[in-house]
C-alpha cells in the first residue's frame, strides 16, 4: 500500500515519465511475492522510490531536429568569423597538420615553432576561425568553388586546467 | 564452397526454393517474396538509427548558399549565415526507404555495388563492403564498364543489382558518371547528396552531408547493417 501510494505521488507530479508498464510490474510483484500487509520501513520505502526513479530518468524523451539545431554549439557559435574553438589533431603530414574542430570540413594548419615536438595525432589545440569553407565565386562560374576545408588559426595547444597536481 | 557460390553470383541463377514454388505447388503456396516486399519494413531497418545519431554524425551540415544547387532546395532546412542546414526529419525518411531498398536487395541475393571517389574515407567503404560481402568501386571510372561490359570483360557480365553512392560526386565536383550510366542500364540507385549535388538521376536520394568522415562512417555502418540482416533473413526463410 505505502509503495503504491509513493508511486501514485510520483505519476501525479510527472505524469509524463512514469511508464505503466513499470508501475504494473511492480504493483504486481507486491502483491506476489512480498507478504501482502508489510509496511516497508522508511529506508526500505525510499529505497524503492529512488530505484524506480533510476530506471524512468534512463529514458530520454526523443528530441526534435529544430531542438536539437537550436541548442546545438554550432548555432551557439554565431558568425563564426573570430571565434575560438578547440579541435583535435587527427592527422600529421610533416609540418601540416589536419585538425578536426566538430564542423563538417577539417582545417589543415602549419606546425608552430614552439612547441614543436608536442603536436602529434589526438593533440587538442585552440584555433581562430576565419572561414568555416574555403569556397568563392570565381568570374565566369554560376556557382561557387570550394576546396572542401576550413581556414583556421592554430593559436596553440590546450592549456590543461586539471585540479589534479601530480 | 566460395568459389561455387561466386560462380552462381556471376551467373545469376534462379534459388532452388523458388524453383520449387513455381513447378510444384504453383497455387497452393503463395510467393514468398510477396511477403516480404508487402510488408513497410520487414527487416526493422527503421530502428537502426534515430534524428539525434545523424544530428552527432554531423549529417546535417551542408555547403555554403553560393554552391547551393536548386533541385535540393526541397530537403533543405534553412542556411545559418550562409551555410545550408539539411532537414534532418526528412532526411531519416529517405535513409529509411534506402536502408530498407538495401535490405531487401541483400534479401533477394542481389549484388551492392558501393562508391565513393574521396582518398580520405575510400579505404573504410571498401572494408564495409568486404565485411558485408558486397563489392566497392572507389577508384577512376572507366567510361564503359556498364554501358560495354561484354567488351570491356570479355565475357557476359552479370551487372549489380544495386549501386549505393557515399558521395555522388567525383574528385572534380561532378557528377560520377556511374549515376548516368546505372541509370540508363535500369540498376536502381541509392545516393548521399549534398547541397551542391543533383539528386534527380538517382532513385532514392539520402539528402545530407557526404564530406565530413563522422557521417560517411555513420552510412557504411547502417548499410552494412541493413545488408547483413537482409542476408540473415534469407538464410532463416530460405534454409529453414
Amino acid at each position: 500500500m505505502a509503495l503504491l501510494r509513493s508511486l501514485n505521488k510520483l505519476v501525479r507530479l510527472n505524469p509524463k515519465i512514469v511508464n505503466l508498464k513499470c508501475v504494473r510490474t511492480l504493483s504486481s510483484d507486491a502483491s506476489g511475492e512480498k507478504p501482502p500487509d508489510s509496511k516497508l520501513g522508511g529506508y526500505a520505502q525510499a529505497f524503492e522510490k529512488f530505484e524506480t526513479l533510476k530506471t524512468e530518468e534512463s529514458k530520454e524523451l526523443p528530441q526534435t531536429f529544430a531542438s536539437l539545431l537550436r541548442n546545438s554549439k554550432f548555432v551557439d557559435l554565431g558568425d563564426p568569423e573570430g571565434k575560438v574553438v578547440t579541435g583535435k589533431i587527427f592527422h600529421v603530414v610533416d609540418d601540416d597538420l589536419y585538425i578536426d574542430f566538430g564542423w563538417k570540413f577539417h582545417c589543415v594548419c602549419p606546425r608552430p615553432k614552439k612547441n614543436a615536438g608536442e603536436y602529434v595525432r589526438g593533440t587538442r589545440v585552440r584555433l581562430l576561425i576565419k572561414q568555416l569553407e574555403l569556397s568563392s565565386k570565381f568570374l565566369g562560374y554560376e556557382k561557387d568553388v570550394t576546396l572542401l576545408e576550413a581556414d583556421c588559426v592554430l593559436l596553440g595547444l590546450v592549456q590543461d586546467r586539471s585540479k589534479n597536481i601530480q | 564452397m566460395r568459389s561455387l557460390s561466386l560462380l552462381s553470383r556471376k551467373w545469376g541463377s534462379i534459388s532452388t526454393a523458388r524453383l520449387n514454388s513455381t513447378l510444384t505447388e504453383a497455387q497452393a503456396t503463395p510467393d514468398p517474396h510477396k511477403a516480404a516486399l508487402a510488408h513497410p519494413d520487414y527487416f526493422s531497418v527503421h530502428n537502426l538509427f534515430t534524428v539525434k545519431d545523424l544530428f552527432d554524425a554531423r549529417v546535417h551540415y551542408g555547403h555554403r548558399d553560393g554552391s547551393l544547387d536548386e533541385r535540393m532546395l526541397p530537403y533543405v532546412y534553412g542556411s545559418r549565415l550562409g551555410h545550408i542546414i539539411f532537414d534532418l526529419d526528412k532526411t531519416a525518411e529517405y535513409l529509411r526507404r534506402a536502408l530498407n531498398v538495401a535490405a531487401h536487395v541483400a534479401y533477394r541475393d542481389g549484388i551492392i555495388l558501393f562508391f565513393l571517389r574521396g582518398a580520405q574515407n575510400s579505404h573504410l567503404v571498401e572494408k564495409t563492403a568486404q565485411e558485408c560481402g558486397e563489392f566497392a568501386h572507389t577508384r577512376f571510372w572507366r567510361g564503359g564498364i556498364f554501358t560495354n561490359a561484354t567488351k570491356q570483360f570479355g565475357a557476359v557480365t552479370r551487372l549489380p543489382d544495386l549501386c549505393i553512392f557515399f558521395n555522388s560526386q567525383n574528385n572534380v565536383l561532378l557528377q560520377h558518371t556511374a549515376v548516368k550510366d546505372a541509370a540508363k542500364m535500369g540498376i536502381a540507385t541509392v545516393g548521399v547528396v549534398d547541397s551542391n549535388c543533383n539528386p534527380n538521376l538517382l532513385t532514392y536520394p539520402v539528402p545530407g552531408n557526404d564530406d565530413s568522415p563522422a557521417a560517411v562512417e555513420l552510412y557504411c555502418r547502417l548499410f552494412k547493417a541493413a545488408i547483413l540482416r537482409g542476408k540473415e533473413r534469407r538464410k532463416a526463410d530460405f534454409n529453414e
